[in-house]
């Protein structure tokens, strides 16, 4: 390759890097507490009201999460997805 | 037909990144993909976003949940990102350690079978797809569990 991986890589900026490895940290948080609780999408879709579509994109790893959503999540399952210090 | 290798374009415990060069091309697919939309002022976050993420890739596996299916059902073509963006990377995940990245580009219709540019990408893939799968059944292409182990050009 012309342009190597390590090079875009360190042109993605700051800011959006971290919104990128926040989103996936955050689906992978519920993607474990779901694996915990032994919950499918579409049992937890059911039990939050949501449509299996709307899990499918907080599992993604890409999804822009508003603090609505994570304290519904954070309620759901009785502990906090993020921690504020 | 064209002539095409298979390029590595990043080795890493979970996951090994590949992408496709068209021996008649000066940039690989990914390459393609990424020099039409580094300076493109709409777009650029959004591919910003793609490599950043699959950075992370490298450290948490190629997983299922991370991308859209694309394709058909019978292949390995899915695409990113999954939430809504106009921009989309196609790629061939052959599993959670393997993925090879495709060009890409703006979706502008329904669905990417309406657009002569996107569906060129995804036959590509899906092409590749069935080479590979027929090159591993005859034994001139090895897939191991994070490699894919070959020295052949493709006909695609």
């Amino acid at each position: 390759m012309n342009t190597s991986f390590q090079q875009m890589l360190s042109s993605v900026p700051a800011n959006i890097q971290q919104e990128v490895d926040l989103e996936i940290a955050l689906s992978n948080r519920i993607n474990d507490l779901m694996t915990e609780r032994g919950l499918s999408k579409l049992e937890f879709a059911n039990a939050l009201g949501k449509r299996p579509s709307e899990v499918t994109k907080w599992l993604s790893g890409q999804h822009n999460f508003t603090i609505r959503t994570i304290s519904l999540l954070s309620a759901f399952f009785g502990e906090s997805l993020i921690h504020v210090e | 037909m064209s002539e095409a290798e298979l390029i590595l374009v990043n080795e890493a415990k979970n996951c090994t990144l590949y992408t496709i060069q068209f021996l008649s091309e000066d940039e690989s697919e990914f390459e393609q993909f990424y020099n039409k939309f580094k300076d493109d002022v709409e777009f650029n976050p959004d591919l910003m976003r793609i490599v950043g993420f699959l950075g992370r890739i490298a450290d948490f596996g190629a997983l299922e949940r991370y991308f859209r299916p694309e394709g058909k059902m019978s292949d390995n073509v899915v695409a990113l990102p999954v939430v809504t963006s106009k921009l989309r990377l196609y790629c061939l995940r052959l599993s959670d350690k393997i993925l090879i990245l495709g060009n890409g580009g703006v979706k502008k219709t329904r669905s990417y079978e309406e657009d002569d540019e996107l569906s060129g990408y995804v036959i590509t893939l899906q092409n590749f797809d069935k080479l590979i799968k027929e090159g591993t059944e005859s034994g001139t292409i090895i897939v191991t569990e994070n490699k894919i182990v070959t020295d052949k050009t493709f006909d695609l």
